[in-house]
């Protein structure tokens, strides 16, 4: 499915009409008309060449080179759509906020999205063989590897961000904020709580699992850009919200065509432009890459080919 | 003491991911079935994710503390888990390998220095950098941290090579059986013991100057220990 731009707004092509509430849907549906004219692939594009240059400077290949091998493979996949570290960048202009001060934090937070998903398709977790396409990290690098290069890919997230970014630019404090952020999302109250349910099950209602093993990572791409632009506490929580529905929509979109998952990746589509509304007063130009990162959601393929 | 928390749950950490079925596979630990055996592999491994995780916004959230000296602290503490992490992976890739004599010491310090230095090393500048320690103050304690994590070390590897696993409390003659480098086979025995000595002495030069009681009958202790 290509992209255009000058599509017609595409919550109708692939949202059916919904029954109920028209005047919300048409309000989000003007929302979406103006953004189609914004060139969101080439916004995206661009912070893309320029994310994975500087990830590809971030893991320089040292002894021994088992490891550094292993993180570069995940890392600097083909394919991946950084969404993380392009929601951090567009939250962080959102508020007027400098991108130099994000790049680091937004490489970071692919990195941790990458370590993630190498232990995802461990053997002893999803034990999948095959990840974007390709063998999954430990399918090449063994499992003790795989297991070893998301453990590094932790702490190196860390120390980037840290050495990376300005303080002359991002106050120490709030440096501080972000990489707390970034440990509570792959914490124990975050990512791995998702995981951990998600494998042994337990007295949770099926959403949890689902809400902590991808919202998170939403959530937390949004806050921080939030943090690194000067957001107040209000406006992060309304990010917060909004990440977590986007990084759960991505998900939906990708599982199945099924019935249910439509009505949800709708109903998450909803929420997560509601959470935006309050940035009305940004202007358009600053909060149409959010925007569109919703629309888009539901055409994962639109930046092929790059 | 958020710092101090955190580095223990570091520890803990790494030695949940040490004695994985894909790493050392180790089905004892302090005298007690290891994580996994209780709690499975993927819980584990989630664990040990979950546990670095908890450290590293301990220290990050330290109230009492300046962000600039906080920021160092954070800093200082995954620079030592990315050399733990990377000290692993390089043990892993050596195992079996044969080296000669001089080249064996190189790789055995690369290794130790990168498994099991960092912890001790970072702890004590850790407390340095949270206590207000000047830079010069805090690069001493480094100096000592070093010392006593690689006599740690060494000790360790003399021990495993002369006693059971009553007495150790983990599975002895692991190294042995697994062919891995140690001093012992690098060195010999009593050689072994007398770097332990010299490396106890280094540090408690280091210490010199510092009001620093515990610290100087730790170093003691690790190379006086049995077990």
């Amino acid at each position: 499915m290509l992209f255009s731009a000058s599509a017609t707004p595409l919550m109708s092509s692939f949202f059916p009409p919904p029954p109920k509430k028209p005047m919300r849907f048409s309000g989000a549906a003007i929302r979406s008309s103006s953004a189609s004219n914004f060139d969101l692939k080439t916004y995206w594009t661009t912070l893309i060449t320029e994310i994975n240059q500087k990830l590809d400077e971030a893991i320089p290949v040292k002894s021994p080179t088992g490891i550094y091998e292993a993180m570069r493979y995940s890392v600097l996949a083909q394919g991946a759509k950084r969404a993380p570290p392009v929601m951090c960048v567009a939250a962080c202009e959102l508020f007027g906020g400098d991108r130099t001060a994000a790049f680091p934090t937004a490489c970071a937070l692919e990195m941790v999205h990458a370590a993630s998903l190498i232990h995802d398709d461990l053997p002893c977790m999803d034990d999948d063989p095959v990840r974007r396409g390709k063998p999954s990290n430990h399918t090449v690098y063994g499992a003790n590897m795989a297991l070893l290069a998301g453990d590094a890919l932790f702490p190196l997230a860390f120390q980037h961000i840290v050495s990376h970014t300005p303080p002359e630019i991002v106050p120490r404090a709030t440096i501080l904020r972000v990489i707390t952020e970034i440990a509570r999302t792959v914490g124990s109250t975050g990512m791995a709580a998702g995981q951990y349910v998600d494998l042994e099950g337990g007295p949770f209602p099926p959403s949890f699992a689902h809400e902590k093993k991808f919202g998170s990572m939403g959530e937390c791409s949004a806050v921080c850009g939030g943090l690194l632009g000067g957001a107040s506490d209000d406006e992060l929580h309304s990010l917060r919200s909004y990440g977590r529905a986007v990084g759960m929509l991505y998900q939906v979109v990708d599982a199945d065509g099924s019935e249910s998952a439509l009505e949800m990746a709708q109903e998450l589509s909803l929420k997560a432009k509601k959470e935006l509304q309050v940035f009305d007063k940004y202007g358009d130009a600053l909060l149409v890459p959010l925007y569109t990162f919703v629309d888009y959601a539901a055409h994962p393929h639109f930046l092929l080919p790059l | 003491m958020p710092a101090a928390g955190a580095v223990e749950m570091i520890h803990a950490s790494s030695l949940i991911l040490d004695d994985l079925p894909c790493m050392d596979n180790d089905s004892l630990r302090r005298g007690k079935p290891s994580n996994h055996i209780v709690f499975g592999e993927s819980t584990s491994l989630l664990a040990v994710q979950a546990l670095a995780a908890l450290a590293q916004k301990m220290v990050s959230t330290s109230l009492e503390v300046p962000s600039k000296r906080v920021v160092q602290a954070v800093k200082e503490m995954v620079g030592a888990i990315e050399r733990l992490v990377v000290g692993q992976a390089a043990d892993l890739a050596g195992e079996g390998m044969s080296y000669e004599k001089d080249e064996g010491l190189i790789y055995l310090e690369f290794i130790h220095d990168h498994k099991t230095t960092p912890l001790v090393q970072v702890s004590a500048v850790l407390g340095s950098i949270m206590g207000g320690g000047s830079d010069e103050e805090t690069e001493r304690l480094r100096s000592y941290g070093k010392c006593i994590g690689l006599m740690y070390q060494v000790v360790d590897d003399v021990l495993d090579a002369n006693k059971s696993s009553e007495e150790l409390g983990k599975t002895a003659g692991k190294d042995l059986m697994s062919r891995k480098l140690t001093y012992p086979k690098v060195m010999g025995v009593e050689k072994a013991r007398k770097y332990a000595e010299m490396l106890n002495k280094e540090a408690q030069k280091q210490l010199q100057g510092f009001d620093l009681a515990p610290l100087s009958s730790l170093a003691d202790f690790i190379v006086n220990r049995q077990n």
